[in-house]
């Protein structure tokens, strides 16, 4: 399986020097609306103001109070880190076509991505989500900040395995049920459902002030529409629908049209509403997708 | 009609096959995908509602497996192929005892065959090729395919009769090897088992003759010399006649005359005539000088057993079987002293003495003296035997069968014995009795014998505990077991066998045979030393070795042989028509050839509509 890759030391060894860029500062006013109550727990200072009734004296400047006279509270910037959590697709649909391995492609960009994650020890997390039994499974793992832990991740990302169907707006609700702070939340995808289902799922992320990039993962057949030519009958994985087809050249580039225009909107959406939009088509371009699509996604050296 | 026959009506069911692959293939494969939307712009197939498809292909295949299915089930017009056109003759010639019978004109049925395949060959139109076939014990082709009329009478006369009684096997193989010929004569002298010749699957009708009147015979069922000063011999006669026959028995003993008397024999009844006691061992011979129809049966031997004391050991860690094989070796030769004991106590039996007989079961007892020994039950080979096994053991079966037995052929129900032992037989022993284990294919030896430089050696495989050997239910182990007896203390020049038996004689080097009508041959050892023959005439045999000289007296006698009382009347000619079905298979070609020319322009289309959906489709392969 492709995602035990995401464990080799020579692909770990490609990823050493990345990081994954952040809109959002890193930095942020603790306690903001306790002013005086809280202070932020870094060293680096960031400003001075007045004392107030309540704050506490380990931060009064206590040299300007004997140059001026005058009680005033050094702030310094807040140590806060971003919450990331890798979010893949483990629906049945993630294991079709067989051949292309979707869902391990998914998995070794996620456990990358969250490796990369690692570098300013960020708390980050792997998530799946699929619509099982009637409702909807989110499995994630604990939050973790060093790399020396990345290899936690290893029993999840090799024993995850695909079934049900795609309920991308269920999973997102479940994710924001934890009522987390927000931080970054990365999906990583087929996006086989309507468009309506991953609006409103990305949307609801960004709602929530969480900072979106999504992977569009697909496999070389389904991006190429290469079926086999005849005439048979084709079933949907996560539905069981059924639909008789005649296949041949045309059929085929009809496809391939199709899978393009599901792409380009998707990416189109992800455009409009600031999403960062990176496609995976294919294990067999795993170099490519790193060295081409990361940058999209805010990874830089 | 061909699909009468079930056999051709499966051929039938190919169309079954197909139109069950036609709806299968209905259902059309299901690929699964990760998402029907992807297939949106696909247009679906247009005779996508359409309950009935006229498929092409389907028609096509159909048509093809219609016509290939009629050939094969014979729904064809037929061509009269007439089988007397045909140019191969087989003339096939039965050669048992009652073949040798002599009518009242003085002529044998072989005679009469031959003088009636003589005019056959004479009257068939030049160019017709003949083979002779003659069968007995076994079948074979005295002369291959020949259109020269000289050498195929020369074939025909040279046939000869034996004393012994035709195997319907031997028949059969005759018949398969007569299967290509266009026209088959059978020469017999009664009519041949129901079926046999239709199994025998021959392209033509088989003509059958009849050969030789109904004629009476007299037989020497059996010979029973008896112990000399003890008790009396007996002799068993049997009339074959409808009529009362006279009957003038002699019987002689050591070349003197001990019995003479002319009898009447009841019609088709036997009667027992004893003699003696006689007053000495040794061969004894009985002849009826009444002239019959067939002389083979007119003369028996047997062995008198020798009035000299002999010894005999018995060694059994059986008590039981220690007394039954005592009073087995007593019954065959009274004179027998003989000495029972347990070979876990030495001290019961002597080892210094020299015995004629020692009959070892289940032990191994080395270094005894004995000029025959009879190994039953032998036990395997042990780590702690000192000497290599004589017979080697190479494993048992728990409950053992026997199978067939040397003068009974196939028995007609297994016996079942108890354990037994599996002997890698060497190859100076001959096997007179074969079985298996239970629910076991692979037969071994279960009696045995042979002779060795020190001695004759006799084996019976299967042990005799719990009165196996007085078991009237198991009467064959019993016989089994005497019959190696008697082989193993038989004098070593002197063998008395039935016609037909295989006899083998220990020569080192080649050896001169010579037949009870004089003829002599030289006959080579083979690998183990040992000279072959099987006597097909009764009477003296005498095997001039360089160790000395061997006589084999061969008995002939055979119940349904011998009965010349056939019902049918001379020369009978019958057809008996051959196995239908063969003959359709032989006139198939020329009226099939249009069904399968139609098969095969049906599978072409279909190969070019294939074609075309490959290449509108794009694909190398459909």
């Amino acid at each position: 399986m492709l995602a035990t890759r995401a464990f080799e030391p020579d692909f770990l060894r490609q990823l050493d020097g990345l990081m994954l860029g952040t809109r959002r500062t890193r930095s942020q006013r603790a306690g903001r609306r306790t002013i005086g109550r809280a202070q932020g727990g870094g060293i680096e200072p960031e400003n001075f103001r007045a004392y107030t009734a309540g704050d506490d004296l380990r931060f009064l400047d206590w040299n300007a109070l004997a140059r001026h006279d005058q009680l005033t509270i050094r702030t310094f910037r807040a140590d806060r880190q971003i919450e990331i959590t890798v979010m893949v697709d483990a629906s049945a649909s993630m294991a079709i076509p067989g051949d292309d391995d979707k869902l391990g492609l998914a998995l070794l960009l996620g456990a990358g991505l969250a490796y990369i994650g690692m570098s300013e020890t960020d708390p980050v997390r792997l998530a799946a989500f699929a619509a099982r039994r009637g409702g909807t499974h989110l499995a994630t793992t604990p939050f973790r900040r060093r790399r020396e832990s990345y290899v936690d991740f290893r029993p999840f990302v090799t024993g995850l395995e695909c079934g049900g169907e795609t309920r991308l707006t269920a999973a997102v609700g479940e994710l924001l049920k934890e009522r987390r702070t927000p931080g970054i939340t990365i999906v990583l995808s087929d996006f086989l459902v309507s468009p309506g289902d991953y609006e409103d799922a990305l949307g609801r992320l960004l709602a929530a002030h969480h900072e979106v990039k999504i992977v569009h993962v697909m496999g070389d057949r389904e991006s190429t529409g290469d079926y086999p030519a005849g005439v048979y009958r084709v079933r949907d994985c996560e539905t069981g629908e059924l639909r008789d087809v005649s296949f041949g050249p045309r059929e085929s580039a009809a496809c391939q049209a199709r899978a393009a225009a599901h792409s380009a909107a998707l990416s189109a959406f992800c455009g409009r509403r600031g999403i960062m939009y990176a496609t995976a088509f294919g294990a067999s371009h795993l170099d490519e997708i790193m060295k081409r699509e990361f940058p999209r996604l805010g990874v830089i050296a | 009609m061909g699909f009468l026959d079930p056999v051709k009506l499966l051929y039938a069911l190919s169309l079954a096959a197909l139109v069950a692959i036609y709806l299968r293939s209905r259902s059309r494969p299901t690929i699964e995908v990760s998402s029907l939307m992807l297939f949106e712009e696909v247009a679906a197939p247009i005779a996508k509602s359409r309950v009935l498809r006229l498929d092409l292909m389907f028609w096509l295949e159909a048509a093809a497996l219609a016509a290939l299915t009629l050939t094969l089930g014979g729904l064809y017009m037929r061509r009269g192929v007439p089988v007397s056109t045909a140019r191969e003759h087989a003339l096939i010639f039965d050669l048992g005892a009652g073949m040798g019978a002599v009518g009242e004109s003085g002529q044998s049925r072989l005679a009469a065959a031959q003088q009636a395949a003589d005019a056959l060959v004479a009257a068939a139109p030049a160019g017709t090729h003949f083979s002779v076939i003659g069968y007995a014990l076994e079948a074979a082709t005295t002369r291959p395919s020949s259109a020269r009329p000289d050498e195929v009478r020369a074939a025909i006369g040279a046939l000869a009769p034996a004393a012994v009684a035709t195997r319907p096997a031997a028949l059969r193989a005759a018949l398969l090897r007569a299967r290509g010929a266009g026209a088959v004569t059978l020469y017999a002298d009664r009519p041949p088992p129901a079926g046999l010749i239709g199994e025998a699957g021959l392209a033509a009708a088989v003509d059958f003759h009849q050969v030789g009147a109904p004629a009476a015979n007299l037989a020497i069922v059996s010979i029973d010399p008896g112990v000399p000063h003890s008790t009396v011999g007996r002799a068993v006669v049997r009339n074959f006649s409808p009529r009362p026959e006279p009957c003038e028995l002699v019987i002689e003993a050591g070349g003197r005359e001990v019995f003479h008397s002319t009898l009447i024999v009841e019609p088709r009844a036997a009667i027992v005539v004893p003699f003696g006691p006689l007053m000495a061992g040794g061969l004894v011979h009985a002849r009826i000088v009444t002239p019959d129809a067939l002389a083979a049966d007119n003369q028996r031997w047997a062995l008198a057993p020798s009035i000299a004391q002999a010894r005999a050991l018995v060694l059994s860690p059986d008590a039981a079987a220690r007394d039954d094989l005592a009073r087995i070796v007593l019954a065959i030769n009274p004179n027998y002293l003989v000495t029972a004991g347990d070979p876990a106590q030495p001290k019961t039996f002597n080892r210094a003495i020299h015995y004629d007989l020692a009959v070892l079961h289940d032990c191994s007892v080395e270094g005894i003296d004995a000029a025959a020994r009879l190994l039953i039950f032998p036990e395997p080979h042990l780590l702690t035997s000192r000497l290599p096994q004589l017979l080697p053991v190479t494993g048992s079966v728990a409950v053992a069968e026997m199978q067939e037995r040397a003068g009974a052929g196939t028995l007609g129900a297994p016996v079942l014995l108890g354990p037994a032992r599996i002997v890698d037989l060497p190859g100076w022993m001959t096997a007179t009795a074969r079985g298996a284990g239970i629910g076991d294919h692979d037969s071994f030896a279960l009696a045995a014998n042979g002779r060795m430089a020190d001695g004759a050696v006799g084996l019976i495989a299967f042990d005799v505990r719990n009165h196996l050997l007085l078991d009237p239910d198991r009467m064959d182990a019993l016989v089994a077991v005497v019959d190696t007896l008697k082989q193993i203390v038989a004098p070593p020049g002197l063998r008395i066998v039935a016609t037909g038996t295989l006899v083998s004689v220990p020569a080192f080097a080649s050896a001169r045979i010579t037949a009870p009508d004089g003829a002599t041959r030289v006959a080579l050892p083979d690998q183990w030393g040992r000279v072959q023959l099987r006597p097909l005439e009764a009477g003296r045999y005498l095997i001039a070795t360089a160790a000395g000289d061997v006589t084999v007296m061969a008995n002939y006698f055979d119940a349904g042989e011998s009965d010349l009382s056939a019902p049918a009347d001379a020369a009978q000619t019958a057809a008996v028509p051959a196995n239908p079905a063969v003959l359709n298979t032989l006139s198939v070609q020329p009226v099939a050839i249009p069904l399968i020319a139609l098969a095969l322009l049906a599978l072409l289309i279909e190969s070019i509509v294939l074609a075309r959906r490959a290449a509108r489709w794009g694909v190398s392969h459909v």
